[in-house]
């Protein structure tokens, strides 16, 4: 089993009260799977996401990836973590201005000690697998919103990660480009990526193989297990 | 792991994204580094000529100079004292300090016009005995110095300075020459080495020429140029002193010898270059003092500039301290990124600073005319200072942007 978690909870101080963000999850991802997380905003789908990218520690709860136990991590070990397994895509893109296209790329390969010659060797690769091996020179600003969002995926594929991981990746795209950055996620994930993917669009959670729903901080449906645990 | 190459490369890389910001962050580093080179360049130029003029007398020396009397303290002297140094003096110096290995030589030094064949040149006649050579550590390049035979006999001979023989005799030989100094004619006998002069515009001693000398017997120079107020009138008595530790003995003696002869009449002074040159010591010490302090200020003042502008910086930049935390950047990682930004900024800002001190010192020593000299060890000072200014100013902009929790920076 690629995930396990357990009890999953994430309280959030916010000035003097509480936010139960997450409120008990349980949740087993295998390998290769499709997920998709739906849900409202302020569901906990988000900070579900952030958890399992190990960006952060639950409040309580446990969380292991690949067998590894992740709340008893130290935040070095975590940032090790997130760098050796985890991939993310955000909705805003999140490409650093002052790099081009193949620098952003190689920019994890960096601070895992990858030697020059063979991160850009392996970005190049990337960057020809997701049809910019063109543009490799370009600033983000010379990018469209399509071709940032690919440029964003290579740089998650560059570590070669055990989990992509996608928050509302079509967010800030038309439909037309959404629809492409949506194709190229399915072939990743028919080529054995395991993708889990955070989104409120129905459209988009059509592409998932497996669908989540959240509210209130938990679980109120798995396609997986086909139960309902609303209460 | 994230290799330190790999890190600056990203520092400068985040620089050059803001030039324009980032130089005019530098401004104070620049101006403060500027100014203390510049400062220190005019601080050195003088240190060395001082030591130059002061070496030129001879460290291990006393110089007893005449000191004019004038209106109230003439009349309070009287008529018989208060006339200066006389040919006496130096012969009871002579016989009043039973100390070893110390060397007499008294000056007798007369402005004059010395004539050979159809040149002429002005020079400073100096009439003193054999030992002033020896005392001065100057030097023949031909021919001899004065000898004792010369005193003895009040011989019409003379010993020329380089740049005197040169104007009257140009590259021919001088030795045995006759030449006419004032009123009277006076064989060559010798010719001086050339002595490197310093003639900054900060001179602590007045020296004449010495390359414009010429040394004739001091009995001749008193019968020859007689000085009107007194025919055993001399302007100046060298002293060497062998031993150094013993000079400060051998003032109090020679004070109390010509106290005594001149009726306690301050129409002397000695002057002890050692001295000197501690009190130049002092002085550059002093100097040096007030150059820090203005550096110091200058430096912290350019340090919370670019501390501002570092903060500015992170926090314009959270997301992308976010992105790189998210894909494995560990804390560490971000903080050496945005300190080594700051050193860079400020290491930029002192090889800059460094450049225009040496323009302005060159500016300073070419309008001024002062004496300017680079030290490295200021050079490098400015540059271990801007660097430590960097980290020092580096170090809480760097914290800020490591301690962003990933999750909130993303957010933003």
């Amino acid at each position: 089993m690629l995930i396990e978690t357990g009890d999953l909870r994430m309280v959030y101080q916010v000035g003097a009260t509480p936010v139960h963000a997450l409120t008990g999850v349980a949740i087993t991802v295998d390998h290769g799977e499709f997920v998709v997380i739906t849900g409202a905003s302020g569901s906990g789908k988000s900070t579900l996401l952030n958890l399992l990218g190990c960006l952060e520690r639950p409040s309580g709860g446990w969380y292991r990836l690949e067998g590894k136990q992740v709340e008893a991590l130290d935040d070095d070990q975590l940032s090790r973590f997130r760098n050796q397994k985890i991939g993310f895509v955000f909705q805003t893109f999140n490409l650093i201005p002052q790099y081009n296209v193949v620098e952003n790329v190689e920019l994890p390969l960096i601070y895992r000690g990858v030697e020059k010659g063979a991160r850009r060797a392996r970005s190049l690769k990337i960057l020809e697998q997701v049809g910019l091996g063109d543009k490799i020179e370009h600033r983000p600003s010379e990018l469209s919103g399509g071709e940032a969002q690919r440029v964003a995926i290579a740089r998650a594929l560059a570590v070669e990660p055990v989990l992509l991981l996608a928050d509302e990746p079509t967010g800030n795209l038309d439909s037309r480009t959404g629809t492409g950055i949506m194709e190229l996620f399915s072939d990743l994930n028919r080529q054995g990526a395991t993708v889990i993917l955070v989104t409120h669009s129905q459209e988009v959670a059509g592409y998932g193989r497996r669908t989540i729903e959240m509210r209130d901080g938990r679980i109120i449906h798995d396609s997986a297990t086909g139960e309902n645990q609303r209460c | 792991m994230l290799n330190l190459g790999d890190t600056i490369a990203m520092s400068v890389k985040g620089l050059v994204q803001h030039r324009l910001r980032t130089l005019l962050s530098t401004l104070g580093i620049i101006f403060g580094v500027a100014a203390v080179i510049s400062m220190m360049s005019v601080g050195e130029g003088a240190r060395r000529a001082a030591i130059a003029q002061i070496k030129l007398l001879g460290t291990n020396n006393i110089r007893i100079r005449e000191l004019p009397l004038a209106g109230k303290e003439l009349e309070k002297a009287g008529p018989r004292y208060g006339r200066g140094l006389t040919h006496d003096d130096a012969s009871l110096l002579r016989q009043g300090i039973p100390v070893r290995s110390v060397t007499f030589a008294p000056l007798k030094i007369s402005a004059a016009d010395v004539r050979h064949g159809g040149r002429q040149g002005g020079a400073n006649v100096i009439g003193t005995s054999p030992e002033y050579a020896a005392i001065t550590d100057f030097r023949v390049a031909a021919g001899r110095f004065l000898s004792p035979l010369d005193l003895a006999d009040n011989k019409t001979v003379c010993v020329l300075g380089a740049e005197i023989k040169e104007e009257l005799f140009g590259r021919g030989d001088a030795i045995d020459a006759e030449l006419r100094i004032g009123d009277g004619w006076y064989t060559v006998v010798g010719v001086m080495e050339p002595k490197q002069l310093y003639q900054g515009k900060t001179p602590i001693l007045k020296l004449r020429n010495i390359n414009r000398d010429v040394y004739v017997p001091i009995n001749t120079a008193l019968w020859r140029f007689p000085a009107g107020r007194d025919p055993f009138a001399i302007n100046e008595i060298a002293i060497r002193v062998a031993d150094e530790r013993n000079i400060l003995d051998v003032v109090r003696l020679a004070r109390e010898v010509l106290d005594r002869q001149h009726r306690g009449v301050g129409d002397y002074e000695i002057i002890i270059p050692e001295e000197l040159l501690a009190q130049a010591r002092e002085t550059q010490r002093l100097f040096n003092m007030v150059i820090g302090a203005i550096a110091g200020i200058s430096l912290v003042v350019g340090g919370i500039g670019i501390m501002n502008i570092m903060l500015a910086n992170v926090s314009e930049r959270t997301r992308e301290i976010g992105v790189r935390r998210a894909i494995g950047a560990r804390q560490k990682d971000i903080m050496l990124q945005f300190l080594i930004e700051t050193v860079l900024v400020c290491l930029a800002g002192g090889v800059i600073g460094i450049l225009l001190g040496f323009a302005m010192g060159g500016l300073i020593s070419l309008y001024a005319k002062w004496e300017t000299a680079f030290s490295l060890a200021g050079v490098l000072a400015a540059f271990g200072t801007a660097a430590a200014v960097g980290i020092v100013f580096g170090l809480f902009p760097a914290r800020r942007a490591a301690r962003l929790d990933p999750v909130q920076a993303l957010r933003l």
